[in-house]
């Protein structure tokens, strides 16, 4: 099981970006690959290779889940895990992203000085059914 | 009821039976003594006439002084019997004592047929022919008279006419004169004639007595029947008008009611429609009227579903209420109605009507509607940028991008603690909202409360430490099953241990207990704090709450979670309560039913 190195992560507010990149490297020694605009972001992700893609909910235009079944129907990005980071959380919401089979959920607001830990959870709640 | 008792007191008592033979028999001899005496003053003034009379015709005979004092006694007599009728006429009780006064008028008849006689007999003494004429008129006279005085009681009749005639008859059977023993026979036959007639009116007295009885009884229950008749003629009239007015005010009701009331017969027929029911589905009242609402104001749809509800109410014959429904009115737009029916029952438990109350609902659901909206937007809204404000303090105060100096240390951490405080009312909102607009859904599962309370005080150890309070365990946790969301049962949990914690002096112990009691489970975390001001008791549990608001500047929260706590505990099947504790401070609880 490799460790956690390398993140994208697809958020339209821009502020939001710059905490989470800071978190995320400053804190989490992680390698973060920022994209602002979703129509872009497989082309993205295919270049950058992350180990795991962390989704903002609610974006204009292309909004999370479909970010994240169009990722599920594109061969390069199938096998990437998905968190999602939503500010609702409706049990409806809940339901819906295990339905798309998201890997997990982290609510806004989260803490930055936090965030590292909760996303090497999930990564190494995957590990166990992981084939690589 | 009222007039159930009226009628049972106008019940009159029992008649008297027919046959009863005393209570007659007194009722005749009280009623013969009152007709013997209503005659005798017509008696005693023919009695005075006849005396003077008598004394005026024989006073030149050579018998004028046994005629004066003839005239005295029969005078005295008759003034003796002319009290005993001022008496019996005194007399209260001359009813009851009807024989006694009957028995006295008969000796009264007695005397004074006896001074007759004794006048009559002066017939054979005197030699005038005149005044023999006289005396055979006077003889005559007083035997007719008297058929007339003692027609009531043939007997007395007999008893006055005897003295009369007796000694006549005497003097006459022994005269010398042959003519006149010839005659004598006819005078006792004249007598039993007039006693023979005395008898008949006797007889005719009597019929009439009976008859007169009768009526007097008919005369008395036809009183008695018209007076009851009377009573309940009232009462109606009395019981028509309260009915009349009580219709008059519930019709006011439902005519100017702003709620449209319906009423329908048991096959869902209106009755009859009010003004409002009209105007909420925009159909006239002749519309409605006899129309089965069903098939008229729902959607072919709808109507299984409403049909069964109906039936449903006629078989359980009890209201129901707040049923909501999407209808169509009949210009076509749907409006949503919230539906209360009440079933009229009659004392055979059969339902004679159904009211049903209808109330437009569409405008307060598009209201809450446009209100959850706002809130949910809102709160995305508020929650964007306090992530970007929260974050950016976080990763400040984390320390990781190196060290500001400690002032600038202390300002981020007061903004970033307002921002936390924001959140926490931003949250709190929301949870309020989703409850109370019944969008909180609970996952229930049966769990051990007694791990989920020892992970709550492992959450909130750090947080009691900043006031210096620890947090425990008391005694042994019950191991206990109950069905809990685990996600908001750790909300409450949390809640309850940091107020408990918040308002605990520096020091103090928070201790959580878990303990079965019956069927329940009962959780309680008990402080050390300075208690419950009697004055707020009764608003624990409401919205924006605090005891002391300066408080809520220095120990933090929102005054909304003990508020969001009861109802999610409500949700979970449980009661919240608190109570003072002994020794000082306060004992929050709650009770679950045990998991079966």
């Amino acid at each position: 099981m490799p460790a956690l190195q390398r993140i994208c992560y697809v958020e339209d507010d821009e502020d939001i970006q710059r905490i989470v990149r800071l978190a995320l490297e400053r804190i989490g020694g992680l390698t973060v690959d920022v994209v602002a605009d979703p129509g872009t972001a497989i082309e993205r992700m295919v270049a950058f290779q992350p180990d795991l893609v962390v989704l903002d909910w609610m974006m204009p235009g292309i909004d999370g889940p479909t970010l994240f079944r169009r990722m599920r129907d594109h061969p390069a990005t199938r096998h990437l895990p998905v968190v999602f980071i939503t500010a609702k959380a409706s049990e409806r919401e809940l339901q819906e992203l295990r339905a798309l089979g998201a890997a997990g959920m982290l609510s806004k607001p989260f803490s930055p000085k936090d965030l590292p830990g909760q996303l090497r959870a999930i990564w190494n709640s995957l590990g166990a059914d992981r084939p690589d | 009821m009222r007039s159930t008792a009226t009628a049972s007191q106008s019940t009159p008592a029992p008649a008297p039976a027919a046959g009863d033979a005393p209570l007659e028999a007194r009722q005749l001899t009280a009623d013969r003594a009152a007709q013997l005496y209503s005659q005798l003053p017509a008696g005693i003034v023919a009695s005075v006439v006849l005396i003077v009379v008598a004394v005026y015709a024989l006073r030149g005979s050579n018998y004028t002084w046994v005629v004066y004092g003839w005239s005295a006694v029969a005078l005295a007599v008759t003034a003796v019997r002319a009290v005993l009728g001022w008496l019996y006429q005194r007399d209260r009780d001359r009813d009851d004592k009807a024989e006694r006064w009957i028995r006295w008028l008969a000796v009264g008849a007695l005397a004074s047929g006896t001074l007759w006689g004794v006048l009559a007999s002066l017939f054979f003494e005197l030699q005038n022919d005149l005044e023999h004429l006289f005396i055979l008129m006077v003889l005559g006279g007083v035997l007719v008279g008297g058929i007339a005085m003692y027609a009531a009681s043939w007997s007395i009749y007999a008893v006055y006419g005897a003295p009369v005639v007796l000694p006549f008859t005497y003097g006459l059977m022994t005269h010398e004169l042959e003519l006149l023993r010839v005659f004598s026979p006819l005078v006792p036959m004249f007598y039993a004639a007039c006693v023979g007639v005395a008898y008949r009116l006797n007889t005719l007295f009597l019929s009439g007595f009976r008859a007169r009885r009768s009526f007097r009884k008919l005369n008395t229950e036809y009183v008695i029947l018209n007076q009851r008749l009377e009573r309940q003629l009232e009462e109606l009239a009395q019981s028509h008008q309260q009915v009349e007015e009580s219709g008059r005010k519930l019709a006011l009701f439902v005519e100017r009611s702003p709620v449209a009331v319906f009423e329908l017969d048991p096959r869902g027929r209106a009755l009859h429609v009010n003004p409002a029911a009209e105007a909420l589905f925009g159909y006239a009242g002749n519309e409605l009227d006899g129309h089965a609402i069903a098939d008229l104001l729902f959607s072919p749809e709808r109507r299984p579903d409403v049909l069964a509800n109906w039936r449903t109410l006629l078989r359980d014959r009890a209201p129901i209420t707040r049923l909501r429904e999407t209808t169509p009115r009949r210009d076509g737009q749907n409006i949503v109605c919230e539906w209360s029916l009440t079933p009229l029952v009659n004392a055979q438990g059969r339902v004679i009507s159904v009211i049903a109350q209808v109330r437009d609902v569409t405008q307060q659901l598009e209201a809450e509607r446009l209100k959850q909206e706002f809130t949910s937007t809102l709160s995305h809204e508020l929650r964007t940028p306090l992530t970007a404000i929260l974050g950016a303090l976080q990763l400040v105060n984390s320390g990781a991008l190196g060290s500001a100096s400690p002032e600038i240390q202390e300002l981020t951490a007061v903004a970033e603690r307002n921002g936390q405080r924001l959140l926490d009312l931003i949250n709190d909102l929301l949870d309020l909202e989703k409850v109370e607009s019944g969008k909180l859904a609970v996952e229930l599962q049966a769990m051990r409360l007694d791990e989920l309370v020892h992970e709550a005080l492992t959450l909130n150890r750090a947080f009691a430490a900043r006031y210096k309070v620890h947090l425990e365990a008391a005694g042994r946790l019950c191991d206990s099953l109950v069905r809990v969301d685990r996600r908001r049962m750790l909300q409450v949990l949390t809640n309850l241990v940091s107020n408990a914690a918040k308002f605990s002096p520096e020091g103090a112990v928070v201790e959580v207990t878990l303990e079965e009691r019956g069927r329940q489970v009962r959780l309680a975390v008990h402080d050390r704090g300075a208690g419950i001001p009697a004055a707020f008791r009764s608003r624990v549990f409401t919205r924006f709450s605090q005891a002391d608001m300066s408080l809520t500047r220095e120990k933090g929260g929102t005054g909304l979670g003990l508020a969001i706590c009861k109802r999610m505990v409500e949700l979970m099947g449980g009661r919240i309560g608190f109570d003072d504790r002994e020794g000082g401070g306060t004992t929050f609880w709650i009770d679950l039913p045990k998991d079966a």
